[in-house]
């Protein structure tokens, strides 16, 4: 610039120079045409402005290069690029030097920054092998617990938009059925220590339900604690599980000698457990004679008592078995059931529960209410637009169905639900029906077992009958010559006299003796007769109160209280009164043997159904024995005095009656009898 | 005057019963065991036999067989101790039987009626 400044000075001086010694030459020698001198100034003056001309643009468009290209750099570093494709900046004038000065500068910034944005990179790579190998679905929340952000696989895997999840609170996500979860937040907060909630039920506002483990852990961002939960989804791993645990635990409870409404019971549970199918209703119908019979079903009756169920689900620890869960879902859904239980459909019918089963074909109903193939009755059952119905089969033949359905999430079924409904009912089927070959087998069993102790008892009562024939027949007879002849003396002839008198007194009392000795030996007989009774229709609290006052001397004098409670309303049981007395002479009398003075003996009555039962319970000494029941067979004593017949009479007569009895020994002390006879239906 | 056999191995019962049914206006034999029994069933004609069951040597079962293969038509009643031995068909071919009492109006009025059908 200052170079261009002094060349143009220089040409100006010398061209004034050039024009000052043509102007000398003329005015001294007149040797050039004075018009010549003229133009030759004129073109002097002219090439004196041409030349200041370009000097200026010359210097202007340098000017504005040099501006530009500064310029240029400063946008790029805006941008964040610093590395510059000059290599070396010819430094002419101040602009270029700035220019070099900012290449210089940018290649020091570059540099940093490549550096650490090599950091940078290594880190997101690290974070996104982090959050892509957990699969989970994650959310950070602030310290005011309201949702900070979300990954995207949450917002898809709970069908959420952004808007709906940020800045809310975690219980305007899920429903409060995350207690668990809530504690879990509070406790990372107090102690800062990750914490790890195993096989947690979730379930959003939207009605989307998993089961998962979470991890709840604390980071602190600019003096806020923020807490991160990692939801890993385990429903899949777990289903998968629990159809193999669900399968053995189906087996063992059908070895166990559980009740069929147990085995379906665990069954359904299968079916709608969270960890199992994840349905939300299930029932199990099963063909009887030509109809198919509601047998069982689980599921709540309203949304309230799912979200119950739920969180009793949620709530229980780690390994939750489905007995623990059990009976919140027995007390919910008791009208489900009982709608189920009350319904039979004629295998003939034509309607959605038939066609299943008859065509042994997995239905999906996906809209009820305009389905013809439903079918009125059915309709009004589900009450519900979408269920699908399963058939249990053996063999070729179609022994039943399980209808499923999602009644309060309204999740749709999936092709993948009815495809594991189907090889869980088929597994089931085949439970069901090795459950009824196996109950037939145990209940013929349980027929042998009866007629073996029937046989076992009568060859004992037959025992004790010999012994007891024999023993009577021994004191029989000296009673029937002392009798005999004390009867004599009382029938000669004698002189009035005081002495006389005396005699037939004596012989009297022999005689009387005699006679109470024989009938006691014919009551010993009657034992191991067999029994001839009349049967009425006795009012059982008629017999204890009878029976009660006649001992009641005995009572009094061992200080024995007898306190009675009878249900006045107990229906009339056909029975011989006699015996009943029998019995419960016999009882009682067992039970003031037992119970020290100052004790109690208590009778009650009461009804129950189709039945009535007797409860006889004393403050004594109780039933020294591993099974209380041994009481009953014949020769049974504990007594000084006493065969050990009086509870095998007691147990004999309660069997003519077609009733049971029981001993047992009370909490408290002291045993318990427990008569129970039927009342003719 | 009807012959009884009364036949019974304790003797004081047998002696009571002998007493009694002399009392009564019968004609009595006594004896001890079954064969005793049958040896005098063989010598003298009885109206009817009274037989006990359990006897050392002879038992009244036996003996009551022996004696109905000799005379079919002798009345026989069992009286007993036992009551359970009604139901034995070997007591069946008794005319009757009666369970011991120290009241012995049953086994009277027995004997009475039984004689009674037969005259």
């Amino acid at each position: 610039m200052r170079l261009n400044f002094i060349t143009f000075v220089f040409l100006v001086i010398s061209d004034s120079g050039v024009i000052a010694a043509l102007l000398f030459l003329y005015s001294r020698y007149h040797i050039i045409h004075s018009r010549m001198v003229y133009i030759l100034a004129g073109c002097i003056i002219l090439m004196l402005v041409l030349r200041a001309f370009l000097f200026f643009m010359t210097n202007w468009i340098y000017y504005r290069k040099g501006i530009n290209k500064i310029k240029g750099v400063v946008s790029d570093f805006k941008k964040g690029k610093f590395a510059q494709s000059y290599r070396e900046v010819k430094v002419v004038n101040d602009l270029d030097e700035i220019l070099r000065e900012l290449v210089v500068a940018g290649r020091h910034l570059d540099s940093i920054m490549t550096a650490q944005k090599k950091e940078i990179d290594n880190f997101i790579e690290l974070y996104n092998s982090i959050i892509f190998s957990i699969s989970s679905y994650f959310m950070v929340l602030d310290d005011e617990d309201r949702v900070l952000f979300a990954n995207d696989g949450f917002y898809k895997k709970f069908q959420f938009q952004s808007d709906e999840v940020y800045g809310k609170k975690i219980e305007d996500i899920f429903y409060f059925v995350n207690a668990r979860l809530k504690g879990g937040i509070t406790q990372v907060r107090q102690t800062g220590k990750t914490v790890v909630l195993e096989k947690t039920h979730l379930l959003t506002l939207n009605k989307i339900s998993i089961i998962a483990d979470i991890k709840i852990s604390n980071i602190v961002v600019k003096d806020a604690n923020q807490i991160i939960i990692i939801i890993d989804d385990v429903t899949k791993k777990l289903r998968n599980d629990y159809q193999i645990s669900l399968m053995s635990q189906i087996s063992e409870s059908i070895q166990k000698d559980d009740e069929i409404d147990r085995v379906l019971f665990t069954i359904l549970t299968g079916v709608t457990s969270g960890t199992g199918l994840g349905f939300n209703r299930a029932m199990l119908f099963l063909v009887e004679e030509g109809m198919l019979v509601g047998k069982m079903a689980v599921g709540p009756d309203s949304f309230e008592e799912a979200i119950q169920i739920w969180t009793a689900a949620s709530t229980t620890s780690g390994d939750t078995s489905f007995v623990e869960i059990k009976s919140a879902e027995m007390k919910a859904g008791v009208n489900l059931l009982n709608r189920v239980l009350a319904a039979r459909f004629p295998v003939k019918a034509d309607n959605i529960f038939t066609r299943a089963l008859n065509g042994r074909e997995n239905i999906h109903v996906a809209d009820s209410w305009n389905d013809e193939r439903v079918g009125g009755e059915v309709r009004d059952l589900m009450d519900v637009k979408e269920f699908i119905v399963t058939p249990l089969v053996v063999v070729n033949k179609g022994i039943g169905i399980i209808v499923a359905d999602n009644k309060f999430n309204n999740a749709p079924i999936m092709k993948e639900n009815i495809e594991l409904l189907s090889i869980f009912a088929s597994q089931a089927a085949m439970s069901i029906e090795s459950y009824s070959n196996l109950d037939t087998v145990r209940s013929e069993m349980q027929k042998l077992s009866e007629r073996q102790e029937a046989i076992v008892e009568s060859e004992k009562l037959a025992a004790v009958g010999r012994i007891a024939a024999h023993m009577a027949h021994e004191i029989r007879n000296p009673l029937v010559t002392m009798g005999g002849y004390a009867r004599r003396i009382m029938q000669m002839p004698k002189e009035k006299s005081k002495v006389s008198k005396k005699i037939d007194t004596s012989a009297e009392i022999i005689l009387k003796e005699c006679e109470r000795l024989e009938k006691t030996l014919s009551n010993v007989m009657d034992f191991s007769r067999p029994a001839k009774f009349i049967k009425e229709f006795n009012n059982i609290n008629e017999v204890i109160r009878d029976t009660v006052s006649l001992l009641k001397n005995l009572f009094q004098e061992k200080k024995v209280e007898v306190g009675m409670e009878l249900s006045e309303d107990i229906p009339l049981v056909k029975s011989d009164f006699n015996q009943m007395k029998q019995v419960m002479l016999n009882l009682l009398q067992n039970s003031l043997d037992a119970t020290p003075a100052g004790g109690a003996i208590r009778v009650r009555s009461r009804s129950e159904a189709d039945l009535i039962e007797i409860t006889i319970s004393d403050t004594g000494s109780g039933i020294g024995e591993e099974d209380p029941n041994v009481v009953f067979e014949p020769f049974y004593s504990t007594k000084v005095t006493g065969v050990g017949l009086g509870l095998a009479i007691v147990k004999k007569i309660i069997k003519d009656h077609n009733g049971t009895i029981r001993a047992s020994n009370r909490e408290g002390g002291g045993a318990e009898f427990t008569i129970r006879l039927p009342v003719p239906g | 005057m009807a012959k009884l056999l009364i036949v019974e191995d304790e003797k004081h019962q047998r002696e009571l019963y002998a007493m009694e049914f002399e009392d009564a206006g019968y004609e009595v034999d006594q004896a001890s065991n079954g064969k005793e029994a049958v040896e005098l069933v063989k010598a003298n004609k009885y109206d009817l036999v009274i037989m006990d069951i359990r006897m050392p040597e002879m038992d009244g079962i036996e003996a009551l067989g022996k004696i109905l293969s000799r005379d079919k038509k002798i009345p026989i009643i069992i009286y007993t101790a036992y009551s359970n031995y009604k139901s034995n068909f070997m007591t069946w071919t008794a005319d009757a039987y009666v369970t011991k009492s120290s009241n012995l109006d049953e086994i009277k009025n027995k004997v009475g009626e039984i004689l009674a059908a037969r005259a």
